[in-house]
């Protein structure tokens, strides 16, 4: 994946506007009047936050020509920063593996030594 | 949102926080101990399971730690906000802010680990820390490593 496209990504997810748009999309596409209604924003600064997602390849105009209603893009953006993550989750999931083990070594010491 | 799988991870995108759970079979007490003595911490906290080079941990409200590991990696460094044992222990590190919250259950504990970012950017910082030198290490090393502390 391209560093770019992650930054991209999540400059776009970095305003609570957007992530509610996003939330909003979620449940079903939706036309620019309906995203911009909930948060009293006129249209040029709805656009602009629309404009910013579709950027960052989180959502799409959908086939309706007339509405042009917006959609979440399934897969996509958000699916590279999980594959991004990986590697630190991984790395997590390595520190609480360590961690299970040595609490092993630990329990046997408190039984021998009968630690309060 | 990551669905939680065998790993015990989530991730939420929307508050950029990070959970990972887990039970281990032990006691609350030894678990907050492991995560706040060093003598523990040296142990466990490198994903490769090398011991640290180094750890520091001055365990009070706004005290400072920092654990560096063999390669001498930028150190995973902060300050402790909450210090309840064997409950609680919440702490600021590299810009986020982590909890460790312990449940005694059936004999076992519980563990549930958030770390909670201010930003997408904050988490980005975050995420990348030493992950270059967790992932090192091949999986077949881990598991030689947790038989060996298993047998110990």
């Amino acid at each position: 994946m391209q560093a770019a496209t992650l930054d991209r990504t999540f400059a776009a997810l970095a305003d609570p506007t957007r992530r509610a748009i996003l939330a909003r999309l979620a449940s079903g596409p939706a036309t620019v009047t309906e995203l911009g209604q909930p948060f009293g924003l006129r249209q040029p600064t709805i656009s602009k936050h629309l404009r910013i997602l579709e950027e960052a390849g989180l959502i799409r105009q959908g086939k309706d020509a007339q509405r042009r209603p917006r959609e979440l893009v399934v897969g996509g953006s958000l699916q590279d920063i999980d594959a991004w993550l990986r590697p630190f989750r991984e790395q997590w999931e390595r520190r609480f593996d360590n961690l299970e083990g040595h609490l092993a070594t630990m329990t046997k010491r408190t039984t021998k030594k009968e630690r309060p | 949102m990551i669905p939680p799988a065998a790993t015990g991870t989530t991730i939420d995108h929307q508050t950029f926080t990070i959970t990972f759970e887990r039970t281990f079979v032990a006691p609350p007490e030894d678990v907050f101990d492991a995560w706040t003595q060093p003598a523990h911490l040296t142990r466990w906290w490198d994903p490769t399971g090398t011991p640290l080079a180094s750890c520091r941990v001055d365990l009070r409200p706004g005290g400072a730690f920092e654990f560096v590991n063999q390669a001498h990696s930028p150190p995973f460094a902060g300050t402790y906000r909450v210090i309840e044992r064997p409950a609680r222990l919440e702490f600021d590190a590299l810009g986020a802010a982590g909890t460790v919250s312990l449940t005694a259950r059936d004999g076992a504990t519980h563990m549930r680990v958030t770390i909670r970012c201010a930003s997408a950017e904050h988490l980005a910082q975050f995420l990348q820390h030493g992950v270059d030198v967790g992932t090192a290490k091949t999986l077949d090393n881990l598991v030689a490593h947790l038989r060996a502390a298993r047998a110990a």
